[in-house]
């Protein structure tokens, strides 16, 4: 069963990963890239957080700074550089 | 003379942008969609009092008041991100950037996903997308199609797609797994029903709910669900089934269903196939608040609203300076709601630009959100005014905080 | 036979009917001006878009209001379109894009750690 979309990351394999490295969310991203896809983990992003949180502790989720990266749509290179102006 | 930018062009936004040029304040409303009118556009139902809410026609009038308003719109274009700096609000976008004093985020909301084996098959959507197409587009998302996820927003558009002409051959769970939880428990998805049981056009429905309330008749009730599943508006729903894969070579092609016991655990052997050629997945709503953690805005996590919701007050200001959060990004609740906010939103930012004697009519509009908060016909979360408080607590113990900081 | 729902008990009739043309993987289709990519070529019972960069495994639209990226395309030359927020026009080019070819096989995924 497919979890992240973009890159083809499915449950077992993030699941699996999880269990050997009790990791973060983060961790789980850069090992199996799930969530470092095209959406942006858009599409994927609670489902890794949860699969994460089943294997380490829960801490707090109370009060969060959510770590957004921008650009937060994808931006391509003929437009940085100008190309279209 | 201010000016003021908004980012969504639903509800909340539109509302907003109507309620800012009204006090003469200059109006740019940023939208990557196509068309005005966000979620709004697609909705349709039936009130009690038995006249249409038409997404479309509520939408284009919002629009046409603003355009003729002076407010100006940049459609199909996409925010990347929004920076502070010194204190004006700068938005990069696609199409070159903005500047402004005051920033509203009116992104409204997003859709959970429910993963089931087959789900990236061309003809598997979210509940959302067929509603857009159905009502929207006027494009039919398939034949014959089966609804995974039994909630408000998977029940009312189930009805749009029968409306149209669609067949819908059932609303179900999805097999429950770590991932899915709750909606794949018949149990569960029972409770979150019971809300909105008043909406229930059988009679049978309606009373039957009303001895559900308590937690054994809850257990019975799903005991004895029965396995046909019930009928509302003529579609059935199942909550005794569940889909345990989506199949297709290249496309939908149909369904694997299996019984399920009241735990929601599969009935080995109980599989069937249902030959259908589109398939919805609803997994109910949550904020779109990128934008507002991209500025730095502080989040909470409250269940009641949907999930993580950027701290606001009841004047929909933000704790950051000039920036205003108003309808579904800031806890999910629908169109009349959402409207309600914009419109505080826009005297908040009228406020702030220096007109005066607005002081009354922004009282006035946090009143107003609430009297239509209580008479709300449809509700996606119950305990939506817990939610509610929870944020202004929140709210309140961060400006104690500051105060603190300061001194 | 149509998928466009052109009478709707409530919505009424679809009361645009100006159509242009424009082309998809080398074939000429119609569709309404200015409404979406997706919905013009879903009206022809057209669903999978592109094709996964990685395994080639068929994709359509899911979310349809441009969350997702699923239902990216070419068009006119430019890739990562999304077809279910682009308004066609008239004398659209659009393309599916399909899986990459990796220079080395050893090169297709990083190592689990």
């Amino acid at each position: 069963m497919i979890i992240c979309r973009c890159e083809e990351v499915s449950y077992k394999e993030l699941a699996t990963t999880a269990a050997i490295y009790k990791c973060s969310a983060r961790e789980l991203k850069l090992r199996t890239r799930a969530g470092m896809g095209y959406c942006g983990g858009r599409s994927c992003r609670t489902m890794i957080d949860k699969i994460a949180n089943t294997s380490a502790s829960t801490q707090d989720r109370a009060y969060v700074s959510l770590k957004y990266q921008p650009p937060i749509r994808p931006i391509n290179f003929g437009n940085l550089g100008g190309q279209n102006k | 003379m201010d000016n003021a930018i908004i980012i969504g062009s639903g509800p909340a936004g539109l509302t907003a942008a109507v309620t800012c040029a009204e006090n003469g304040i200059e109006v740019i409303v940023i939208d990557e969609y196509m068309l005005a009118g966000g979620r709004l556009l697609g909705q349709l139902y039936q009130e009690p009092n038995g006249s249409w809410w038409n997404g479309i026609k509520e939408s284009t009038e919002l629009y046409k008041k603003a355009v003729d308003l002076g407010v100006k719109f940049h459609l199909n274009t996409a925010v990347n991100n929004i920076e502070k700096s010194n204190s004006l609000w700068v938005i990069y976008t696609e199409k070159g950037e903005f500047c402004t004093s005051n920033l509203l985020l009116a992104t409204g909301a997003a859709e959970s996903p429910i993963p089931v084996p087959g789900w990236t098959l061309p003809g598997v959507m979210s509940v959302g997308a067929a509603q857009v197409m159905t009502n929207v587009h006027r494009v039919k998302p398939g034949e014959r199609g089966v609804i995974i996820g039994v909630n408000v927003l998977s029940a009312a558009i189930a009805m749009e797609l029968q409306l149209a002409g669609v067949e819908v051959a059932c609303l179900t769970l999805p097999k429950m797994n770590p991932i899915t939880e709750d909606a794949g428990h018949p149990r569960k998805v029972l409770n979150s029903l019971l809300h909105v049981s008043h909406m229930a056009p059988s009679p049978f429905v309606r009373y039957g709910s009303k001895l559900m309330k308590n937690e054994f008749m809850k257990k019975l009730g799903v005991t004895f669900y029965p396995k046909k599943g019930v009928k509302m508006w003529n579609i059935p729903i199942q909550l005794r089934k569940a889909v345990i894969e989506i199949c297709g070579e290249n496309e939908v092609e149909g369904v694997k269903i299996a019984t399920i016991s009241t735990e929601g655990e599969v009935v080995p052997g109980s599989e069937e196939y249902i030959q259908v050629d589109f398939v919805c997945i609803a997994g109910g709503l949550y904020p779109l608040a990128e934008l507002a953690a991209v500025a730095g805005c502080p989040f909470y996590l409250i269940e009641e609203l949907g999930g993580y919701v950027p701290l606001h007050n009841e004047r929909m200001e933000s704790s950051l300076e000039g920036l205003y959060v108003a309808g579904n990004i800031t806890g999910i609740e629908g169109a009349k709601v959402a409207a309600a906010q914009g419109r505080t939103a826009g005297l908040s930012i009228a406020h702030r630009s220096g007109v005066k004697g607005l002081e009354s009519s922004i009282r006035d509009s946090i009143e107003m959100t609430q009297q239509i908060r209580n008479s709300a016909h449809i509700q996606f979360h119950p305990e939506v005014e817990v939610g509610r408080k929870k944020v202004l607590k929140q709210w309140e113990a961060y400006q104690a905080n500051k105060r603190r900081e300061v001194i | 036979m149509t998928r466009r729902i052109l009478d709707h008990p409530v919505l009424g009739k679809i009361e645009n009917n100006n159509y242009v043309s424009f082309i998809f993987n080398n074939k000429v289709y119609k569709g309404l001006e200015n409404e979406s990519l997706a919905a013009a070529l879903l009206s022809h019972g057209i669903r999978t878009l592109r094709y996964h960069e990685d395994s080639g495994s068929p994709r359509g639209f899911y979310c349809n209001i441009g969350h997702c990226y699923e239902c990216r395309v070419s068009v006119n030359g430019q890739s990562g379109i999304r077809a279910c927020v682009t308004p066609i026009k008239e004398g659209m080019i659009v393309e599916s894009n399909g899986p990459l070819q990796p220079l080395n096989k050893e090169d297709r995924r990083l190592e689990n750690g």
